[in-house]
C-alpha cells in the first residue's frame, strides 16, 4: 500500500496535466479497479493521493463510474483515454428518452449517459461537450438498460471517490497552512507562535481527523462488502455528512491563516480548497445525506444501534 | 474477519461482549429500576450497582486474572465502558478506580499494592479519587505545592488539594505532591504519587457544591498526613511521568463522546413524525457522534498496539466534549417536536448545569489544542 502511496507521489512529481494521464495509463492507475483487479483500499489511496497533490485527474469518473458502469451494461467504451458519467433523470416518451445532466464532470472525456427513469437506469454513449450540460434525446432501444439499482451504486460511487478526494485536498490545504504558518513572520514572531493561530490549526486537524475516521469506515465497508452493500450504504451516508460538514471549517481556516496571498491565483492554496468545496455538493449535498442519516437514526429500533454499526434492516 | 467489523468495535469477541453487557443493563434496570442519566460517569454513584456489574464480571476487564479481573483487552473495556455509557447507567463509584487506578496499578505499583488492591477494584468495591489539582494548579498542574517530606516509615503530606470528585465517599486518594522543591529549570521533576487512606488523621474534606448544589467535588485538606511507605505509587520522583503517561487512554475515550448520549437518544427516540428540516438536524448530530466515535476507537486500536497517538487522543477530547456541550442545545432545539418534553426537559437542565465542565476536566480544550498545535510543529 505504500509502493502504491509512493507511485502516485513520484508521477506527480515529474508530470502534470496531460503527461500525467498518460503515466497513468502506462501504470495502469488509470483503470485499477476496472482491469487491474485491484479493489476500493487501493482505489481510496489513490483518490486521496492525486488530490493531496492537487493533481487534477479524472481518475475517479474513468475508473470506478463511468468504466464501471459501462462494464455492467455490457456498453463497449474505448479502453484508453479518459472517461466520464453524466447522471440525469429522464422522461420516456413515445420510445424516446430526453432530459438534461448537469454538472458533469470532466465533460470533454467520453461520455456515458446514465439516464434513470422510475424503474430503470439507461446507460450509452453520448457526444461531448466543452461545459458541464449534457443535453439529450435518444431511442431507448439505442441504450442498454440496466436495474435501477446500479443507479444507487453509482451515486454511492461518486460519494465514496469524492469523500475521498476532499480528504486528500483537505489534507493538501493543511499541509499548506503548517508550512506557511510557520514561515511568515508578524510581530516579530512566526504566526504559529501566536496562541490563537495555534487553536486554529488544532480546530483544522480536528475537523480532518473526524472526516478521515469516517471516510476510513467507508473504505472498510467497500472493501469488505463491496459497493452494493447495506454497510456500505450506511458508512458512505455518514462519511458524506462528516466529510461534507468538514470542509467549510477547514478551507475556512486554511485561507485566514494564509491571509490574502491564499485568494490569489498564483498561490496553490486554491487548488485544494476550491476543489474540497466543489466537490462537497457533487453525488448528493451534504444535507441531503443528513436528512437520510436522520431518518435511519428516527426509525431504528434504538439509535444507539445506528451509532455502533449499520443498523440491521427491518 | 470484516475490518468494518473491527472499526466498529463489534467484531466477534466484541460483539458477544456488548451483547452481554447489553442484557445485564436490560435486567438490571428493570429489576431496580435505575433512571439512566447524563454524565453518569460523574453524578450517579451507586454502590450497589458498582457490586452488580462486577459480579457479572464487567469490571476491571483489562485487570489480569491473578489480581482477580478478566485478563481482556483494552478494547473489550471500551466496548463495556460505550455500553454503559450510552444507557446512563449509574458507573461514578468504581469509575476512577477502574478506569485510572488500575491500570496505574499494573504500570507502577507494586506487587504488595496490586494484591491488595486490585482485587477489591474488580470487585467494584474500591472507590478512589484523585488528588491533582490545587487553587494555584489547574491548567498548570506543575504549580501543584502540596509536599510530602519524609520521615520515620513513611511521608507526611502537606498541602490543599481542590476539584477533587468523590473523595466524601472515596476509601483513598491518588495524590500528587512535590518530594523536592520546585527547580524552575526543570518543574516537572520532584513529584511522586501517593496512595492515601480517606481515614487517615490529619484530612479534612470539605463539599464545593456544583451550581444546582449536587456534591460531587471537594476540597481535601491535609495536614501532617502520614503515609507509610507502602503506599507509594511507583517511584519517588517520577510523579509526573507517571500521571501523563497514560493520559492517551483517558483523553481518548468514549466518556469524552457520550456524557450526554442519553439525553440525545431519548430525544430521538420521543420524535414523531418529524419533516426534512428536523431530520436533518438528527442526521447532523448523528454523523458527528459517528465519526467521533471512529476516531476515538481508531486511536483507541492504536494505544492497544502500543503506538503513540498523543496528538490525535487530545484531539478525540477536544471534538468530543465540544459536541457534548453542542449537543445539549441542539436537543433542545429538538425539544420542539417531541409531543411530551417533560421527562427530557429534566434530563436537559441536568445537562445545563455539568455542560461546562465537559471541555474543562481532564485538561481544558485549551491546552489540548495547544498539544495538538505542537504535533503539527507549532
Amino acid at each position: 500500500m505504500n509502493e502504491l502511496a509512493q507511485l502516485v507521489d513520484d508521477l506527480c512529481s515529474r508530470s502534470t496535466g496531460d503527461e500525467l494521464w498518460r503515466n497513468l495509463e502506462d501504470t495502469g492507475l488509470a483503470r485499477l479497479t476496472t482491469s487491474q483487479g485491484a479493489g476500493p483500499l487501493e482505489a481510496a489511496i489513490v483518490l486521496s493521493g492525486f488530490a493531496r497533490r492537487t493533481a487534477s485527474v479524472p481518475i475517479a469518473e474513468t475508473d470506478l463510474l463511468a468504466a464501471w458502469l459501462a462494464g455492467k451494461a455490457g456498453l463497449p467504451v474505448p479502453s484508453t483515454g479518459p472517461l466520464t458519467v453524466a447522471i440525469a433523470d429522464a422522461t420516456e416518451v413515445d420510445g424516446r428518452l430526453t432530459g438534461t445532466a448537469r454538472d458533469v464532470p470532466w465533460p470533454s472525456s467520453t461520455v456515458v449517459l446514465a439516464a434513470r427513469t422510475a424503474d430503470a437506469l439507461h446507460v450509452g454513449l453520448v457526444d461531448a461537450t466543452s461545459h458541464g450540460a449534457i443535453k439529450f434525446d435518444v431511442a431507448v432501444g439505442e441504450l442498454r438498460t440496466v436495474d435501477i439499482s446500479v443507479a444507487d451504486e453509482l451515486t454511492r460511487r461518486g460519494a465514496w471517490a469524492r469523500c475521498n478526494q476532499i480528504i486528500g485536498a483537505l489534507d493538501a490545504a493543511c499541509e499548506m497552512t503548517v508550512a506557511h504558518t510557520g514561515e511568515r513572520v508578524q510581530f516579530g514572531r512566526q504566526l504559529n507562535k501566536f496562541q490563537a493561530v495555534q487553536h486554529s490549526l488544532a480546530a483544522m486537524a480536528g475537523e480532518i481527523e473526524r472526516a478521515r475516521a469516517a471516510t476510513a469506515l467507508a473504505v472498510a465497508a467497500a472493501a469488505d462488502y463491496g459497493f452494493d452493500h447495506p454497510a456500505t450504504d450506511y458508512a458512505v451516508t455518514v462519511a458524506k455528512v462528516a466529510v461534507g460538514r468538514a470542509v467549510n471549517p477547514v478551507t475556512t481556516i486554511a485561507h485566514q491563516l494564509h491571509g490574502a496571498i491564499g485568494v490569489t491565483a498564483e498561490h496553490r492554496l486554491w487548488l485544494a480548497t476550491m476543489r474540497a468545496r466543489s466537490w462537497v455538493d457533487e453525488f448528493g449535498t451534504t444535507a441531503s445525506y443528513a436528512r437520510r442519516l436522520g431518518r435511519i437514526a428516527l426509525t431504528a429500533d434504538d439509535p444507539w444501534d445506528v451509532v455502533v454499526s449499520c443498523p440491521a434492516p427491518r | 474477519m470484516s475490518e468494518f467489523d473491527a472499526l466498529c468495535a463489534n467484531d466477534a469477541e466484541l460483539g458477544q461482549l456488548r451483547t452481554s453487557i447489553r442484557e445485564f443493563l436490560a435486567a438490571d434496570r428493570a429489576e431496580f429500576g435505575w433512571q439512566p442519566a447524563v454524565d453518569c460517569w460523574l453524578a450517579k454513584w451507586d454502590p450497589d450497582f458498582s457490586a452488580r456489574l462486577a459480579d457479572a464480571g464487567f469490571v476491571g476487564l483489562t485487570i489480569p486474572a491473578e489480581y482477580g479481573g478478566r485478563g481482556l483487552g483494552y478494547l473489550h473495556r471500551y466496548v463495556v465502558t460505550e455500553e454503559l455509557l450510552a444507557h446512563g447507567a449509574p458507573v461514578a463509584a468504581h469509575w476512577i478506580a477502574d478506569r485510572q487506578v488500575a491500570p496505574a496499578l499494573l504500570s507502577y505499583g507494586s506487587e504488595e499494592q496490586r494484591r491488595r488492591l486490585l482485587p477489591r477494584i474488580a470487585a467494584g468495591q474500591l472507590y478512589s479519587a484523585i488528588g491533582m489539582s490545587e487553587h494555584g494548579a489547574g491548567s498548570d498542574l506543575a504549580a501543584a505545592q502540596a509536599r510530602a517530606t519524609r520521615t520515620d516509615g513513611g511521608w507526611l503530606l502537606n498541602g490543599t488539594k481542590v476539584w477533587t470528585s468523590g473523595a466524601h465517599v472515596a476509601h483513598q486518594i491518588v495524590v500528587l505532591a512535590r518530594t523536592s522543591p520546585l527547580d524552575p529549570q526543570h518543574r516537572h521533576a520532584g513529584f511522586s504519587q501517593f496512595i492515601v487512606q480517606t481515614s487517615t488523621p490529619g484530612i479534612t474534606i470539605s463539599p464545593i457544591l456544583l451550581m444546582n448544589g449536587e456534591h460531587h467535588f471537594n476540597e481535601v485538606l491535609f495536614e501532617d498526613v502520614f503515609i507509610p511507605d507502602d503506599d507509594v505509587l511507583g517511584q519517588i520522583g517520577d510523579g509526573w511521568h507517571q500521571v501523563t503517561a497514560e493520559l492517551g487512554f483517558e483523553r481518548s475515550g468514549p466518556e469524552r463522546i457520550l456524557s450526554t448520549a442519553t439525553l440525545i437518544f431519548s430525544a430521538i427516540r420521543a420524535l414523531g413524525d418529524v419533516d426534512d428540516g428536523v431530520a436533518a438536524d438528527v442526521g447532523d448530530l448523528v454523523a458527528r457522534l459517528i465519526s467521533l466515535r471512529q476516531l476515538s476507537i481508531s486511536v483507541a486500536r492504536t494505544l492497544a498496539d502500543g503506538r503513540d497517538a498523543a496528538s490525535r487522543a487530545a484531539l478525540v477530547k477536544d471534538l468530543g466534549t465540544r459536541f457534548e456541550q453542542d449537543s445539549v442545545e441542539l436537543v433542545a432545539d429538538l425539544l420542539d417536536y417531541v409531543e411530551e418534553p417533560e421527562p427530557l426537559r429534566a434530563l436537559l437542565a441536568t445537562a445545563r448545569v455539568h455542560s461546562p465542565l465537559f471541555t474543562l476536566r481532564g485538561g481544558t480544550n485549551e491546552v489540548l489544542r495547544g498539544v495538538v498545535a505542537k504535533g503539527m510543529g507549532a
